[in-house]
């Protein structure tokens, strides 16, 4: 019985973390929303104070977007383009940006 | 005295020639002792106040690094842990720990 609680929560934990956007619906919504800027993977943004986004955490470009569109994160730019997103485009975006290549990498 | 005096004022000159020398990215190595507790361990993340990823910073665009550094310092960018490291940086440290970052390959 332990073993098979231990089990699920386990399952449940590897679950949770996850993506769960759909990067196929967030490439498509990145052409619209995001590439301007960021460029199509969020590779090579097109000015220099914009971040790459390609290769980033996905929890961490999920919780970005979510504080650019509560305003808890201010940025002019970044709120008009939050607002317009849903929970689920957020999440897409994100499993997006996350899995494309670019040269973010750990750096000590 | 002569030759001693030249000596002194010669070593001042080297003394000061290497330290204004020395490149932004190298004398930020200095700094960022207290950035890679955090940003340099592979998947870490935060324990608060929210759960998730610290970002990946390497490799990242020096000005948006600069930028946010100093967003923190401002508390314009609201972190606890961020806003207290970026509080003790001076511009110079900003820019050192951005080239740092960001040209990192």
């Amino acid at each position: 019985m332990t073993r098979l609680l231990v089990l699920a929560l386990a399952l449940a934990l590897a679950g949770a973390a996850q993506a769960r956007g759909d990067a196929a619906a967030g490439k498509e919504k990145a052409a619209q929303v995001c590439a301007a800027c960021h460029g199509p993977t969020g590779a090579k943004p097109t000015a220099p104070e914009n971040p790459i986004l390609a290769g980033q955490h996905y929890d961490y470009l999920v919780r970005a977007l979510r504080d650019y569109k509560s305003g808890k994160r201010s940025s002019a730019v970044m709120k008009g383009f939050s607002a317009s997103l849903s929970r689920q485009d957020i999440e897409d975006l994100a499993a997006w940006f996350a899995s494309q290549e670019s040269g973010l990498h750990y750096q000590r | 005295m002569l030759a001693r005096t030249l000596l002194v004022v010669a070593l001042a000159a080297v003394g000061g020639a290497a330290s204004a020398q020395k490149p932004a990215a190298q004398s930020a190595h200095d700094k960022v002792s207290m950035c890679i507790g955090c940003h340099g361990i592979p998947g870490y993340k935060t324990a608060y106040p929210e759960v998730y990823h610290v970002p990946k910073i390497g490799g990242q665009n020096p000005m948006y690094i600069a930028n946010a550094l100093k967003a923190y310092r401002t508390g314009e960018r609201w972190h606890p842990s961020m806003r207290g490291i970026a509080a003790s940086l001076s511009d110079k440290d900003i820019e050192d720990i951005a080239a740092y970052y960001g040209g990192a390959k």
